[in-house]
Order: structure tokens, then C-alpha cells, then sequence
């Protein structure tokens, strides 16, 4: 009963954000999708952190050490530790840099406006959508095996509960109210996190025991997760390329849009690794210390809810399973607002408006598309069609294949609208091609990950076909590339 | 110093390929296994090397005060 009132308060105090930030909305369609570009260094870091770190980061880190073993660290923490700050450096900031000077609000917007086509921005709109339902789909998996773990809520009324919560507050309050539920979310999946994993441990007869009953277990199968026997080197080194992803995420190129100025970079580059290791190490240590105490055939999207609903009291699960469904949250939130800010700005604008529209029917336009989504997502979950890890890096591959084509835009003038056009053509096949049995468990090809090969086959398709056709037009070399070291 | 910086960053790429770590369950620290640890020192080093290139790699044009484009598109 207990952890069902405190998380039912904290979803009311979400709510109660949400209201709150909506009385300083302004109507406008800048002020809804970017909070005007007003966001300090702070909040910057704490929304993309909490947009980042989702579902995957907990339950799925968590689950997948249970299976696989304490590489599970390496393969998406310390490669993200690197990867992500550095595409915050080299494309986060350029892109901000761009979007303040020539007014973009979404991706597809810069992307039509670089490459010179609408035809390559509709092709990229059903993928990003897609992709993005994916990842949807991957925190509502998540969110609803955790209240049923924690709250014994049933799965279906507790995706429908997070699906409901997120939407009342990216409805009323658009990008400010989630960029103040996301700081908020952010610090309490951190220290809910640190509290998971202090508690845990203490039940546990402190670290060191816990440790030593994986390590010294008498099942070589569970004292395997101390290591990375099970794990291909081949696919330890491609995992590499699924944090590339991030560059290509449009929900995040919408947070990079919203900072005020270009130095708020600076804070998140430099303390995103450490958020990264205060999440992850709990997760991965409680993952592997969950194989000497739970079956092995348990649910893996569920480890981490039942050691905590197992070792913590009620007030404590209550607080920590508010905690794990505020990581889950604060990627959905960011994600339902970029997918209203496409449909808007990219496609029913662009498509259906045949008139002068007003900034407040855009603004529903988007609230109406973003509910559909939420209808969408809800089904598609209810069908739990993977594991949260799988479901993840599935989604993560097909952005990395995409992200060729922003940072070409960003970095190699000569490439072109055929090129971009032919890089979407050869990842959506190859990527449909891959989704049925990706989405059945992890699989490799000549023990590398697929994202490899769709990576490749994006960026030569980019570059070969960039380099056959004509240039871009000198207006787009003359404003993209004015001269170097410029934006 | 960029070089350096470039330099340090590269290797920990390098270094985060811990294969000779692999089957190893040594235990540091009392409870951490020596893979999952080294990993750890790859993230911690990876929050210095980011801090440095902040510091002293930090493109002077992105610190340009841009007018606010009128239309918003």
C-alpha cells in the first residue's frame, strides 16, 4: 500500500509541474517545443541527461547484466562516457549555433533547409518516427514491469498510468514543463538510484559479500557474470557505434536547441560521464549480485524492481520505484514533444496548412498528434514485443545510421541531397531488413554488431553517391560554410 | 595542448578495448571485478579529458552572440 501512495504523490507533483509551467506558456510555438531558448547550463544537463538515461539505463542495464555479465558497463556506459560528450561537442553546440540564427525548431527543419530538399525530410519523417515509437515503447515496457514489481499494479494499468502522467504534462506544459520535470526527474533517479543501491547492499551483508556470492557461486553460469565470458570481443568493440546514436536522436537536437547560449554546453560535455557512472554502476552491480539471489529464468526487464521491492521496506520501494519510473519518464516526456513538434512544423504545416494558421492551432495541432502517439505507444506495449535492452539498441542502430547525415550537414560541404537521400534508403532497408530478429534477442554478423554494417553501407552511400552527383548550390555552401571555424 | 588533449582522448578509445581483462574475475576494492572497475576508470578519465577539452579545445565561433532569427521554421 505505502509505495502505491508515494509514487501516486509523485506522479501528482509531476502533474502539479506541469500546471504550473503551463500559467508562463506563452502560446507560441518557440515557447512550446523550446522554452524560447532560455535553458541555463543546468537544466541543459539535467534534461539531456534525464532524456538519455531511460528505461535502458536501469532496468535494461540491470536486466542485461543479470543475463550477460558485468560487460554490460562497458558496452553502453564507458562507450556513451565517450561518445556522447564528444557529439555534444562537435554537433550539440554547432547545431544550437544554427538553430539560433536561422530559427530552426525541429531537426527535419535544418536537415530540408542544408541538404536543399522536403523530399529527404518526408522520407526521414516515418523513420524518426518509427524509431522513435521504439524507444516510447521501450519506457512503457520498462515503467509497466516496474509497478507491477514494486506496486503489484497490473502491466497494463501501469503502462497506461506513465502514458497518462507523461501526457497531462507535456500537454499543458510543452518544453519548459519538461524541461522542469525532467531536472526534477533526473535528481530523483540519481539519488533514488544511490538510495536503491546503499539499501540493497547493506541487506545483502554489505559489497564485498555480495561480490564474493556471484564470484565464488559454485554455478559456473552465475560466476560467469563476474566476467565477460559470454560476450564477443567483436561486438565489445561495434557497441562503440550504438552511442552515436544520441547525434541523430531529434528529441535531443530539439533540448540542444533550447539552451540560451552556446557556453551551457560546457557543463553538460564535462559532467555527462559522471552522471553516466552515478546511474549505471548501481545498476550493473545489482544486476550481478541479483544472479546469486533470484532465479535465472526470472523476468529481466524486472530485476532490478524485485530487488528493490525484495531488500527495501515499503516507504523505501515506494521512493526508489518513483526513482526508476522517473528515468522513464523523463525520456517519453521529451520524446512525445519532439514527435508533436515533427507532425507540426514538418509535416502538417508543411503539407495540410493550406492558410494562415495561428500559433495556438499549431500548438493544439501538436497536442492532438502527440495524444495519437500516446494511444499508439500503449498498444504497441501491451504487445511487449522484446526486452528492453534489445528494443534499445535496435532503436539506437537505426539513429546510428542515420547520423552520417547531420553531421556531412555540419562538416563536408560537398554533400548532397542524393547522397542523404540514398544514406535513408540504404538504413531503412537494411534496418527492416534486421527487426525481426533483432527484436527476438542480440545477434551478430561475423561477431560484430549489425550496426556496423549499417553504419558503413550509410556512410559510403552518403559519400559515394555525394561525390557522383552535383554539389549543393552555392547559396547553401555561402550560408552553411561561410568561411572556417564559422558557423 | 589541443594535441594532447586529442591524444589522451584517442586513448581511451583504446583503452576501453580491456581485452586483456576478459575472463578475469579478479575482485578490487573489495568488491568491484576488475573488468567492471577498469571500465569505470575509463568514465571517470573520460569526465577529465572532456573538462580539458572544454577548457582549452572550446570553438572561439560558437561563443559569437547570434541576432534571433525572425521566423521560426
Amino acid at each position: 500500500m505505502t509505495p502505491g501512495i508515494i509514487i501516486s504523490l509523485y506522479l501528482a507533483l509531476l502533474v502539479g509541474v506541469a500546471v504550473f509551467s503551463s500559467r508562463l506558456l506563452r502560446q507560441t510555438r518557440g515557447d512550446y517545443f523550446l522554452a524560447s531558448r532560455g535553458i541555463g547550463p543546468f537544466m541543459l544537463l539535467m534534461s539531456l541527461a534525464g532524456t538519455t538515461m531511460t528505461a535502458f539505463s536501469l532496468t535494461g542495464s540491470s536486466g542485461y547484466t543479470f543475463v550477460k555479465g558485468i560487460g554490460t558497463y562497458g558496452l553502453m556506459a564507458s562507450s556513451s562516457a565517450l561518445v556522447h560528450p564528444l557529439i555534444f561537442f562537435l554537433v550539440g553546440a554547432k547545431v544550437w549555433a544554427l538553430g539560433k540564427k536561422y530559427g530552426y525548431l525541429t531537426q527535419l527543419s535544418y536537415l530540408r533547409d542544408r541538404y536543399e530538399s522536403p523530399f529527404l525530410a518526408m522520407l526521414l519523417f516515418p523513420l524518426l518516427v518509427g524509431f522513435i515509437m521504439l524507444y516510447i515503447v521501450m519506457g512503457a515496457i520498462g515503467a509497466g514491469a516496474t509497478l507491477e514489481a514494486i506496486v503489484g499494479l497490473r502491466y497494463e494499468f501501469g503502462v497506461a498510468l506513465v502514458c497518462i502522467v507523461v501526457l497531462v504534462y507535456v500537454f499543458f506544459g510543452g518544453m519548459r514543463g519538461t524541461a522542469w520535470a525532467n531536472t526534477l526527474q533526473t535528481l530523483v533517479f540519481m539519488v533514488m538510484g544511490l538510495v536503491a543501491f546503499v539499501v540493497i547492499v547493506m541487506k545483502l551483508g554489505g559489497p564485498a559479500a555480495a561480490t564474493q556470492s556471484v564470484v565464488e557461486n559454485s554455478d559456473s553460469v552465475i560466476s560467469s557474470r563476474a566476467a565477460r565470458t559470454g560476450m564477443g570481443k567483436g561486438e565489445f568493440l561495434t557497441f562503440l557505434l550504438i552511442p552515436v546514436s544520441v547525434g541523430m536522436f531529434p528529441h535531443l537536437f530539439q533540448h540542444w536547441l533550447t539552451a540560451s547560449h552556446a557556453k551551457n554546453f560546457k557543463l553538460t560535455v564535462t559532467a555527462f560521464p559522471f552522471c553516466l557512472a552515478i546511474t549505471w554502476i548501481p545498476c550493473v552491480l545489482i544486476g550481478m549480485w541479483a544472479t546469486a539471489e533470484l532465479p535465472l529464468d526470472t523476468n529481466r526487464n524486472a530485476v532490478l524492481a524485485i530487488m528493490v521491492s525484495k531488500h527495501a521496506g515499503d516507504l523505501l520501494s515506494g521512493l526508489i520505484g518513483a526513482g526508476i519510473l522517473a528515468a522513464m519518464m523523463s525520456s517519453m516526456d521529451s520524446q512525445f514533444l519532439c514527435l508533436g513538434s515533427l507532425f507540426t512544423n514538418d509535416f502538417y504545416l508543411r503539407l495540410f496548412a493550406k492558410k494562415e494558421v495561428s500559433e495556438r492551432a499549431i500548438v493544439w495541432t501538436g497536442r492532438v498528434f502527440v495524444t495519437l502517439i500516446v494511444a499508439a505507444t500503449y498498444g504497441i506495449a501491451l504487445l511487449k514485443p522484446g526486452g528492453v535492452f534489445n528494443i534499445g539498441v535496435w532503436c539506437f542502430t537505426g539513429f546510428t545510421g542515420l547520423f552520417p547525415i547531420l553531421f556531412a550537414a555540419l562538416y563536408w560541404r560537398h554533400a548532397n541531397k542524393y547522397g542523404a537521400i540514398a544514406a535513408t534508403l540504404t538504413v531503412s532497408l537494411l534496418w527492416f531488413y534486421f527487426l525481426p530478429t533483432a527484436l527476438q534477442g542480440g545477434f551478430l554478423i561475423l561477431d560484430l554488431h549489425p550496426v556496423t554494417f549499417i553504419f558503413a553501407g550509410s556512410t559510403l552511400a552518403l559519400v559515394v553517391v555525394s561525390l557522383l552527383t552535383p554539389r549543393p548550390s552555392q547559396a547553401v555552401i555561402k550560408k552553411f560554410f561561410p568561411m572556417k571555424d564559422s558557423v | 595542448m589541443k594535441f594532447f588533449i586529442a591524444f589522451f582522448i584517442v586513448l581511451l578509445f583504446i583503452l576501453r578495448q580491456d581485452y586483456w581483462w576478459w575472463d578475469d574475475k579478479t575482485v578490487v576494492c573489495g568488491f568491484l571485478p576488475i573488468g567492471l572497475a577498469w571500465q569505470i576508470a575509463i568514465t571517470i578519465a573520460a569526465g577529465l579529458g572532456w573538462w580539458l577539452a572544454t577548457k582549452f579545445c572550446w570553438p572561439k565561433a560558437l561563443e559569437e552572440t547570434f541576432p534571433e532569427a525572425e521566423a521560426e521554421q
